[in-house]
């Protein structure tokens, strides 16, 4: 589970509990321009996730951490499939970051508000 | 470093087209990116890495409708061609049912809908205002709300 919010026109990504450990991850700042959009998707999860590296994939228990697909670098933290949010960046380290967290349908509010010029 | 990912393999504008279809015959969150994967023919990220999002590609959606299919209604309209048409393909045929639903619906929660609704009520307002002979002989903001509202009924009565 992650914690999402803005701050100082960053989007701060927060990894929850245990989650930390699996995915090697505690935050994740990015800068609101490089956000292109979040969407709540919980088909994503059913998608092939590239090779991991690092981090933790047990299928159907939780997928953590980086993986790699098509030259692309994502970031995952999900459980629950149902409450994954996908959010789309430009010039950044990852090209996504699929995380699951408490309300999907308020963290894309959330986001798709602030980077709305 | 520079990451090159996978060809889209894809036309952008067709996609767009086909999206423009479906959130006209369906209420946005209705809309699931399953869905648009599964009508549009396109690999889920590859949706992610051109369109940003379900947002993202709503908004194209929004705005290809706007230029192919609300502008050439209004240029016929203008050129002279029967207003009767014009009415027809609006009431009957639901050319504006994108536009409708986003009114109803996206707008009041979304700003940016809201600006391109309300620029494309403006061109359709001023259209109807220039046209004389309009059936019901009155202006343009009358008119297009008579219009719309006849759609909406249309709309509804047409499931039976």
């Amino acid at each position: 589970m992650a914690h999402v919010r803005t701050e100082n026109g960053n989007l701060v990504v927060e990894i929850e509990g245990l989650d930390k450990l699996w995915s090697l991850k505690s935050s994740l700042t990015i800068p609101l321009v490089n956000v292109r959009g979040a969407t709540a998707d919980p088909g994503m999860v059913k998608e092939p996730k590239g090779l991991r590296a690092p981090g933790t994939h047990l299928p159907g228990v939780i997928t953590a951490g980086t993986f790699h697909q098509d030259g692309e670098r994502v970031f995952w933290d999900v459980r629950d499939g149902a409450r994954a949010v996908v959010i789309e960046l430009a010039d950044e380290r990852y090209a996504r970051l699929v995380i699951e967290v408490a309300d999907p349908a308020a963290t894309v509010a959330l986001i798709e508000g602030a980077i709305t010029r | 470093m520079v990451i090159v990912g996978r060809p889209r393999g894809f036309d952008e504008e067709t996609v767009t087209a086909a999206a423009a279809a479906l959130f006209a015959t369906r209420a946005y969150d209705g809309v699931g990116v399953d869905d648009l994967v599964q009508h549009l023919g396109v690999h889920r990220n590859s949706l992610y890495k051109t369109f940003g999002s379900k947002r993202g590609l709503y908004l194209a959606a929004l705005h290809w409708h706007v230029s192919h299919v609300l502008q050439p209604l209004i240029d016929q309209l203008r050129s002279g061609r029967d207003p009767e048409q014009f009415f027809d393909h609006v009431t009957r045929k639901g050319n504006l049912d994108l536009l409708l639903l986003a009114a109803v619906e996206r707008a009041p929660a979304d700003t940016e809908v809201a600006a391109v609704v309300a620029q494309a009520l403006q061109l359709l307002e001023q259209a109807i205002d220039d046209v004389p002979m309009l059936p019901s002989g009155r202006t343009g903001k009358i008119a297009l709300s008579e219009l719309l509202g006849e759609r909406v009924r249309v709309r509804a009565l047409s499931a039976g």
